[in-house]
């Protein structure tokens, strides 16, 4: 079966656009709604992944304790940081959050006693050791396709990923919705208007960062659970930047926009390996990763160009800004 | 007293735009604050809302001295403020810009709103019918579901006087709210805020160009000049002083 027509291929790509929404539903929470220009998202994500494949092989917790300790751990992260740079202006919270976010990689890659260092979590017990953090998901995940008779380890893993992605997106809707959600928005819209009106602007915007950075750490432990390994590489800057592609393809300040930008994202991402027509056929097979990238920048020019709102936003709340 | 300005003074680089400024407002009195342009009122503003820090100086409100304390902080001890160019919230509707305005609602913080989400549910609906009062009283209830950017300047200035009153403030201070606003309805919203003066006892300090409307609706009349308080008094007063004549009057052609 060719790989276009797998399903198999289709379940992993969608399992990588519901990490993704997760990771992306944090952007849309700190930026969409509360106006936060966050560039780090990504280093709560490693943050997440870190701590719970840490506490599982140096600390021997079970790893039903040590994923929501993790989540946490980027929650308190997030917090931290914003306790530290909030009071910087919009501008330059975003350089400082991009810098956060390398840091933390850099540490990551060179601390290898606590990280395993550049070769990733197979060197967490020290080179040569193998460390698995993994077997008490795998135990999960082959229990759930014997009991929802899977064969396939990507769509258990699919059926998981989005079960939790909906749980998280109807409660960011949901919390949105209320009062608590309307002071977010009000912060984004004018920061000295909500002020004015008696909100604490800076505690609203430290719980935005910090549930945030929750939903970055909660990406970051099914992207180990998905890939069984990592390394600090994979939480490169690019990823926070494709977390804000998929929520501006979406639409800004829209909850469900977010499962449809990373939809769409992975799509453009998966699909266009199998582009071998004109003009693709030109570019060999590493090329086109690259182009794939290209092809996406053009998605979001004419996006911006044309449907500034995004896919699923309101053109009359542009006309605003 | 419900405020009183001691010897207040803020500075921008070299120049000083507040200069030892000192003033009283009373309680449940329609006070106007004038002066020419640059004279410094809209500086004294900032800094009695909590927006500017002072340089030197007290501002004490109800015999509470609020100069250090942030703007959200002055603002939930009742002193409420609105802006020169009114903040409309403008992907807001109209209505959730006066919801915002609804003073210790248990909605507004996620712990209550876990424990205790039928408490924040009924708050939410008590403030919507007070909402509704409001608009009604500035005339935008039809507006009430359009976000707020779809307002003109004048509706905008009274979207915002709504939601300063929706904090149930015990002092408000308007800049200029007269301003943009279209004539028959300047004359209702002085209709309101005199309303809201004998029946609530709100104080109201009020930064106003006209001077026409200041001399008839205030109860007194402080006026500025160069970051100084230069005179003070009932409108009648402040218009037989001679230095109001010369620093300000005495300006015109």
């Amino acid at each position: 079966m060719s790989t276009i027509a797998s399903a198999d291929f289709w379940a992993f790509v969608g399992v990588v656009a519901g990490i993704y929404t997760i990771l992306a539903l944090g952007i849309q929470l700190e930026f969409g709604f509360a106006g936060l220009l966050n560039f780090g998202h990504v280093a709560f994500m490693a943050i997440g992944a870190y701590t719970m494949a840490i506490l599982v092989v140096k600390s021997g917790l079970s790893m039903w304790l040590a994923a929501p300790l993790a989540i946490l751990v980027s929650a308190a992260a997030g917090a931290l940081l914003g306790l530290l740079t909030l009071r910087l202006r919009a501008d330059y919270f975003a350089i400082v959050t991009i810098a956060f976010s390398e840091i933390v990689r850099y540490v990551a890659t060179n601390e290898d006693r606590l990280t395993g260092g550049s070769q990733g979590t197979i060197n967490l017990s020290g080179i040569g050791e193998a460390a698995q953090y993994n077997d008490s998901w795998e135990q999960f995940r082959t229990w759930l396709q014997g009991s929802l008779h899977i064969n396939s380890k990507d769509v258990a893993m699919l059926v998981v990923v989005w079960a939790v992605a909906l749980l998280l997106l109807a409660a960011v809707a949901a919390a949105i919705r209320t009062p608590w959600g309307r002071v977010l928005k009000a912060i984004r819209e004018d920061e000295d208007a909500a002020a004015a009106l008696g909100k604490n602007v800076f505690a609203y915007k430290l719980q935005a960062l910090a549930i945030g950075s929750a939903l970055g750490g909660i990406a970051g432990l099914f992207y180990a659970w998905q890939f069984s390994f990592f390394s600090p590489n994979d939480f490169a800057p690019l990823l926070t930047f494709f977390a804000w592609m998929i929520v501006i393809l979406g639409g800004l300040g829209r909850t469900w926009s977010v499962p449809v930008g990373a939809a769409v994202f992975g799509l453009i991402f998966a699909g266009s390996r199998f582009f071998d027509f004109a003009p693709f056929s030109y570019f060999d097979s590493a090329e086109r990763a690259y182009v794939r990238l290209m092809l996406i920048g053009l998605v979001i020019v004419a996006l911006v160009l044309f449907r500034p709102q995004g896919i699923l936003g309101k053109r009359d709340e542009m006309v605003f800004e | 007293m419900i405020l009183s300005v001691e010897d207040v003074t803020r500075r921008f680089g070299g120049v000083h735009a507040v200069d030892g400024a000192s003033f009283a407002v009373e309680e449940g009195s329609l006070t106007s604050l004038i002066g020419p342009n640059g004279a410094g009122k809209s500086t004294l503003f900032n800094v009695v809302s909590g927006f500017l820090r002072a340089d030197g100086g007290r501002v004490v409100f109800q015999g509470r001295p609020v100069q250090r304390l942030p703007p959200h902080r002055i603002a939930r001890a009742g002193l409420v403020r609105t802006f020169q160019t009114a903040r409309a919230l403008t992907r807001m509707t109209v209505r959730d810009n006066l919801l915002l305005g609804t003073p210790r609602h248990p909605g507004e913080r996620l712990d209550r709103l876990i424990a205790r989400p039928g408490r924040a549910r009924r708050r939410e609906l008590e403030a919507r019918e007070h909402a509704e009062g409001l608009l009604q009283l500035v005339r935008l209830d039809r507006h009430a579901g359009e976000l707020a950017g779809t307002l003109s300047g004048g509706q905008r200035k009274l979207l915002e006087f709504a939601r300063a009153l929706m904090t149930e403030p015990r002092l408000v201070l308007l800049d200029e709210p007269m301003a943009g606003v279209n004539p028959t309805v300047r004359g209702e919203l002085l209709e309101h805020i005199l309303h809201l003066r004998d029946e609530l006892g709100l104080t109201v300090l009020l930064v106003e160009h006209d001077l026409e409307l200041v001399m008839r609706a205030s109860d007194r009349v402080i006026v500025m000049s160069d970051g100084r308080v230069i005179s003070s008094g009932t409108p009648d007063e402040v218009r037989a002083d001679p230095a109001v004549v010369d620093a300000y009057l005495g300006q015109r052609p």
